[in-house]
């Protein structure tokens, strides 16, 4: 668990490598990475949660779409500057998650699954008959103000914030908090028997998971300049971020960075042969198998290559 | 008044008949099968492709769409279920992977865009002021047999009562000498033949399209919620709240709000009573 | 780092079962207390109910004077009193060392984050329940059930009780375990620790109790000295009509 410097050497490595990036691969590729880069970021958010904890969100989408919408709406119907209607929109998504969650988490195992589905659906339905003329209704919105222009100044923002998010998570998880929150995943009554209040460490999962997918969420809808319900508010856009953790292994802080640029550049060669929604059917054949082979992710498949390369040397 | 008391009928038979399906799964083997939904997408378009497309009869078309849903339960219980054995998320996990891929595979093989169910049987009765189509009424009727048979099966049958003693006691059934592998994997298939046939009935309600397994699994998860686990009578009972609670909002509020009471009700009911209005009964 | 345990007219009902039954008993700051009975007779009932994983139907258990009743499982473990379970319950995808580790946190987010792992304690107890260092990176299934059981109470011991309660810590480990247990047990005894023991072997028991409580059908049959309960009628009865 102790920090040395060649963590942070390999960190500094990562970050030069990525940064570098923008010279060594087209404009197209580039876009591809800025994608890679936001889900990382919405993979992480999961896996905070429901990676570490074992509680399973399968609606996601819902915290992502809190932060989209408020930003949107912020600066598209009442002017508000990106810089001030960002941070709002983070704490809203923390307060509206917040107050959602409270009472769910009493609720264990598949049915807290299921109970963030039914809020995923629900908000996707309230968007568009509430207000639709705050939120856009069915259509969503357009011409919201965007941070960067072209693809390297794109790149250069989703990976920032990547890195950042990355970083303080994976310092985090590094403390006793990160050993605190896996253990509720192994034996959340032993947890308890050991003196910890499991309601206040499941809280705390929650509100850092809603921090980053708020986060996300609103840069990422001031990088697309554009917010629609059903793209947000979609089983495949959970099932994406789901898959991307998962495969890349959950649990981990690298892993589900691994894991959302292996599927996003896997969807992205797919697009020659298989243009429309058919890919995932490729797609979601390879996390399958993947996943029925190894649930703990490429990351762990590294794990063990490694030690078997080290131990025949 | 007597329009929506048709309508709610007609709505809750077929909702009673799509939860079923999915209840039967999580009382005998505890699990949450997301996957349900794509039984519902495949019936649809099995029957679509064998009646349609190639003009077979309509009856060989619902066979066809059931003989499928079966098949298909049985081979994710042994390819999927099996294999991850006790792992609850995980199976849920790759069932919701399962179910976007076989989504796409429909897409692969019929495209994006939606298609039109012929009625089973056309022509449309007026009752009481009220439209009803004969599809609706034979797909309504049909839940009802159905139902009513699974109900015996359950009940008297030497298997139906094996699934029964797995639901409430694994253990202890094996115990008594029951193969609990062999009573899972009839109960996938049994679950994936009423999810097959339901998708033909539910089809032919709305439309056909990709998407459509969304709709159905949340209406199966929260008949199974506000119902509580795996009772064929609580099941019943609850589809008809929905089924009446969504044609009344319809009615007389505004036909978009449906959807948001239904969630409503799921939320609220998970919070106040965790385990459902029924609770725990047995099959 | 010694406390009292007063339980009162302790009831709890499991629908129509009542699994203790009016149960009143003291076990006093230092004082070791066997917890005897056959098996259904409601020992493990008595341990939930003062650690408050289940609420009583009525009655009242106090530490030291303070009333336990109301307060939650981990708020209970702060006021010093602590249980091991019969199946011990590691957290299967961490060392032995993370498994410590994760008793002697505290319960606030800022102190876990803010303050690293006190890696001198860890070793401190993995030894004093005998591990050695070459242990505490090893994980629970390597373990045996003796290494599991010494885990369990090294992780009890963590969360740094004045009364511990030890729910069959016998069960399942070989003599020589059993022995290293038992003169865990003395050796904290003498240190002036409190102990509420339940235990199926009697044998290994008797040294480690100043006085004993039987108890069957949740009630009490008898208490007193070891000598004196293990004679009596009662519970020579309760013991038998079991079988």
């Amino acid at each position: 668990m102790e920090l040395r410097w060649y963590h942070f050497a390999a960190w500094a490595a990562f970050v030069v490598f990525m940064f570098l990036m923008p010279e060594m691969v087209s404009k197209g590729t580039l876009r591809i990475f800025i994608f890679a880069n936001f889900l990382a970021v919405f993979a992480i958010s999961w896996d905070v949660l429901s990676g570490r904890t074992g509680y399973v969100s399968f609606g996601h989408p819902f915290l992502i779409g809190i932060g989209a919408y408020t930003t949107a709406i912020l600066t598209k119907r009442f002017d508000v500057p990106v810089e001030l209607s960002i941070p709002i929109a983070v704490i809203v998504t923390m307060i509206a998650g917040l107050l959602v969650v409270l009472p769910a988490l009493r609720i264990k195992g598949s049915y807290f699954a299921l109970i963030t589905l039914a809020y995923m659906e629900l908000i996707y339905q309230l968007v568009q008959v509430i207000r639709p003329d705050l939120t856009g209704g069915t259509r969503g919105m357009s011409g919201l103000p965007t941070l960067t222009r072209g693809a390297v100044n794109g790149y250069y923002m989703s990976l920032t914030l990547m890195v950042i998010v990355a970083f303080c998570v994976w310092l985090l998880m590094r403390t006793r908090i990160g050993t605190a929150l896996s253990a509720i995943g192994m034996n959340e009554e032993a947890v308890k028997g050991s003196g910890l209040s499991v309601t206040r460490l499941k809280l705390f999962a929650f509100l850092l998971s809603a921090l980053i997918a708020g986060l996300g969420g609103a840069f990422y809808v001031h990088y697309l300049g554009s917010i629609a319900p059903r793209a947000l508010f979609d089983i495949n856009f959970v099932f994406t971020i789901i898959v991307a953790a998962l495969i890349g292994g959950a649990s981990t802080t690298i892993g589900p960075i691994i894991g959302a640029f292996f599927l996003t550049f896997l969807l992205e060669y797919l697009r020659p042969y298989l243009p429309g929604a058919e890919r995932y059917f490729i797609y979601g054949g390879v996390a399958l198998l993947l996943y029925m082979y190894q649930p703990k992710g490429i990351y762990e498949i590294i794990n063990q290559g490694w030690s078997k390369v080290r131990a025949r040397s | 008044m007597t329009q929506i008391l048709i309508q709610g009928l007609l709505l809750s038979g077929l909702y009673a008949l799509i939860a079923m399906g999915f209840t039967l799964i999580f009382s005998v083997g505890r699990i949450l099968n997301l996957a349900y939904g794509a039984y519902l997408l495949i019936g649809g378009y099995t029957y679509f492709y064998f009646a349609q497309t190639l003009g077979m009869p309509k009856i060989a078309g619902v066979l066809l769409a059931a003989i499928l849903g079966c098949t298909m339960g049985i081979l994710k219980f042994k390819l999927l279920v099996k294999p991850l054995k006790g792992d609850h998320v995980a199976v849920e996990i790759s069932s919701l992977i399962l179910a976007v891929v076989l989504q796409a595979g429909v897409v692969l093989m019929f495209g994006d865009s939606s298609k039109i169910l012929l009625p089973i049987i056309p022509g449309v009765e007026r009752i009481a002021g009220a439209a009803v189509p004969y599809s609706n009424l034979f797909a309504a009727v049909a839940s009802w047999v159905i139902l009513i048979a699974l109900y015996f099966f359950v009940r008297k049958t030497h298997t139906g009562r094996a699934m029964q003693a797995v639901s409430m006691d694994p253990k202890g059934a094996a115990i008594s000498g029951i193969d609990a592998d062999r009573i899972n994997m009839i109960t996938w298939g049994i679950s994936g033949t009423l999810g097959a046939v339901a998708g033909v009935f539910f089809a032919s309600y709305t439309q056909l399209y990709p998407g459509m397994w969304v709709a159905p699994l949340i209406i199966a998860v929260a008949v199974v919620i506000v119902g509580g686990i795996g009772s064929i009578i609580g099941t019943l009972i609850v589809a008809h709240i929905i089924g009446f609670m969504e044609v009344m909002t319809s009615a007389f509020i505004a036909p978009e709000l449906r959807g948001v009471m239904t969630m409503a009700l799921i939320i609220g009911v998970l919070i106040l009573r965790p385990k459902g209005l029924f609770g725990r009964e047995e099959l | 780092m010694s406390a009292s345990l007063k339980i009162t007219n302790l009831v709890k009902k499991f629908g129509g079962l009542t699994a203790t039954n009016d149960l009143s008993f003291t076990v006093e700051p230092g004082q070791s207390v066997g917890l005897i009975g056959p098996n259904g007779a409601g020992k493990t009932t008595v341990f939930s109910l003062v650690m408050g994983e289940h609420r009583q139907t009525s009655g009242s258990i106090m530490l030291d004077g303070e009333e336990l009743s109301k307060m939650t499982t981990p708020a209970r473990i702060r006021r010093g009193v602590s249980r091991t379970y019969q199946v011990p319950r590691p957290f299967a995808e961490m060392s032995v060392a993370e498994n410590i580790r994760v008793g002697l946190m505290p319960d606030s987010v800022f102190g876990m984050i803010l303050k690293g792992p006190n890696r001198d304690r860890e070793l401190e107890l993995a030894m004093a329940v005998g591990f050695s260092e070459n242990d505490l990176d090893r994980t629970p299934a390597e373990l045996s059930m003796g290494d599991l059981r010494k885990l369990e109470m090294a992780r009890t011991m963590a969360t740094d009780p004045k009364v511990m309660l030890l729910d069959e810590v016998f069960a399942g480990l070989t003599v020589a375990e059993i022995a290293m247990i038992s003169g865990l047990v003395q050796k904290m005894r003498s240190d002036g620790m409190t102990f509420l023991i339940v235990s199926h072997d009697l044998k290994a028991l008797e040294p480690l109790v100043d006085t004993a409580i039987a108890i069957n059908y949740g009630s009490m049959v008898a208490q007193g000295s070891y000598g004196d309960v293990m004679s009596s009628e009662a519970v020579r009865a309760s013991y038998l009509g079991e079988a």
